[in-house]
């Protein structure tokens, strides 16, 4: 490949890099939160829920994000579609909410929002066993000393204890992300348009590997902009041990 | 009135029996050390009377407070509002310290009075200093607990909870998490409070500690009170030969 073909592929993988960054801030936006309710879940004292949140983790964990992503990408419109047949068939009114998600599967957003359905849901596991690891971390004393000063429940999660955890997951947690930023490729199994989709669509029309190495080199940088932005975090938790 | 009085208390954990039927009384002005073998529950009596841990039976009263009655060979606790209340009569400082370790010196005392007691924050910082001059810690309210040594993490652990004005504090080991030479200071600032006839209950390993800070000593040993008295009788010519072997053991140690 010559340079200009180079410049060109650079070009071009640089047009699809929002797609790439969009599908990684929406699994974050959700899988983060997401990934704090199943650690709650997880931790309710009601063991059915306990023990439905651990099997959704195993899950989750056992089984491959390839595996996952499409599943959701072919599983979810069949669902609807039954529901709606059945619907249909016993001429129910339910059929309100069904309509909108049949609507759906034909929006021009159903295969992004399939990923991040996908994604958030297999990351939030991930997350969710960081979180709780933190949260074991925390000595229980930290807990004794909130109660013998008063302080009610929420203040000591929310002053004392939520603030510590935060610090704790930090590197996990960044760990989580660096590895995000890489599995945003495996959309490439429903042909989401992104960096490694088109990287491969590339190489065929060069028959060059060239335009996989530039792709390599944009989730490089991606990666060493998050790893800078954590450092920077963990930075500014320093100011306690 | 005895400003803490306790009644036939017992605690068991599973099948052990930590504390069988522990009775004593805590006059106001009073500093009383608890001594006693590892293992005899000290920490366990210390903890149920500070609503860390349920008693199994007994009666418990706080500054007149109820806390804990037993009806029909059942514990029964107060109210939750007047738990709430008894909690904060009652200051306890720790082993460990358990300072809030990403809170500064300052938010660790004032975090109570302004959240709990919902003090104007002012207020709370100028009575929090005052409390840092008291300890010997002046200067130190910016500094973070990791910063000072175990001594200075003790005193602020110390400040922080008479931030809350207690009628009763009660020590665990404050001095067995110190280098030896820590201990001084400790003992210091409980003498200084002492002084100010406020009224304590101290756990400690220390027999001289004990003996140089408190008016009355309490000698535990399997679960119950073996003994107790002015620290000159008790330290001096006890009759009982538990205490006596104990001390021997402890004597022979240091
Ligand atoms: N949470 C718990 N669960 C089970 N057993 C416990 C618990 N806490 C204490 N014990 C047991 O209760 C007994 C008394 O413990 P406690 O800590 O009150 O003794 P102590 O007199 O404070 O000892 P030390 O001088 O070593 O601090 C011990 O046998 C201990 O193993
Ligand atoms: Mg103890």
């Amino acid at each position: 490949m010559n340079f200009e073909q180079v410049l060109n592929v650079s070009k071009i993988l640089l047009e699809y890099l929002p797609n790439t960054l969009k599908l990684f801030f929406f699994t974050l936006l959700f899988s983060i939160p997401l990934g704090a309710v199943v650690t709650w879940l997880k931790r309710c004292r009601f063991k059915p829920v306990s023990w439905l949140t651990n099997f959704y983790i195993l899950i989750m964990r056992g089984t491959p994000l390839m595996l996952q992503i499409v599943a959701a990408y072919y599983a979810i419109p069949m669902i609807v579609k039954g529901a709606k047949d059945s619907a249909a068939a016993s001429g129910s009114q339910a059929g309100g909410f069904i309509e909108f998600l049949d609507n759906c599967m034909h929006s021009e957003n159903y295969m992004f929002v399939t990923l991040v359905v996908a994604f958030a849901l297999n990351y939030a596991a991930y997350f969710a066993e960081i979180f709780r690891g933190g949260l074991e971390s925390i000595p229980v004393g930290q807990y004794e000393a909130a109660s013998m000063l008063g302080m009610t429940k929420a203040q000591t999660f929310f002053r004392i204890i939520l603030p510590q955890v935060v610090k704790r997951v930090i590197p996990a947690t960044s760990n989580e992300v660096i590895v995000l930023v890489k599995d945003t490729s495996l959309a490439t199994i429903i042909a989401y348009a992104e960096i490694m989709l088109k990287a491969k669509q590339m190489m065929n029309t060069y028959s060059s590997i060239v335009p996989l190495f530039i792709a390599g080199l944009f989730y490089f940088v991606m990666n060493a902009i998050v790893t800078v932005a954590f450092v920077l975090i963990e930075k500014h938790y320093n100011y306690y041990r | 009135m005895s400003i803490l009085e306790v009644k036939g208390l017992s605690k068991s954990f599973g099948d052990v029996k930590v504390l069988k039927d522990i009775s004593f009384n805590v006059e106001q002005g009073q500093v009383v050390s608890i001594i006693g073998p590892s293992g005899s529950g000290k920490s366990t009596l210390l903890r149920c009377v500070n609503q860390l841990e349920r008693a199994d039976g007994g009666e418990i009263t706080v500054d007149g407070m109820k806390m804990l009655t037993t009806r029909e060979g059942k514990a029964v606790y107060a109210n939750k509002k007047a738990l709430r209340e008894i909690r904060l009569k009652i200051g306890l400082v720790f082993q460990n310290f358990n300072l809030f370790p990403h809170k500064s010196v300052m938010q660790n005392i004032i975090e109570a009075p302004v959240h709990v007691l919902k003090k104007n924050k002012q207020e709370a910082i100028e009575e929090a200093n005052e409390l840092l001059k008291k300890m010997g810690l002046t200067g130190k309210e910016k500094a973070y607990p990791c910063e000072l040594s175990g001594g200075q993490q003790q005193r602020v652990s110390i400040a922080r909870a008479l931030a809350l004005k207690p009628e009763l504090l009660f020590f665990d080991e404050p001095t067995s998490a110190l280098d030896p030479e820590l201990t001084g200071e400790i003992l210091k600032v409980i003498q200084e409070l002492a002084k100010e006839k406020m009224t304590m209950v101290i756990v400690t390993h220390e027999m001289e500690f004990a003996r140089d800070v408190s008016n009355h000593v309490i000698f535990m040993d399997g679960g119950y009170i073996v003994e107790e008295g002015d620290p000159s009788s008790l330290f001096g010519n006890t009759r009982n030969e538990r205490t006596k072997q104990f001390l021997k053991r402890y004597k022979g140690m240091s």
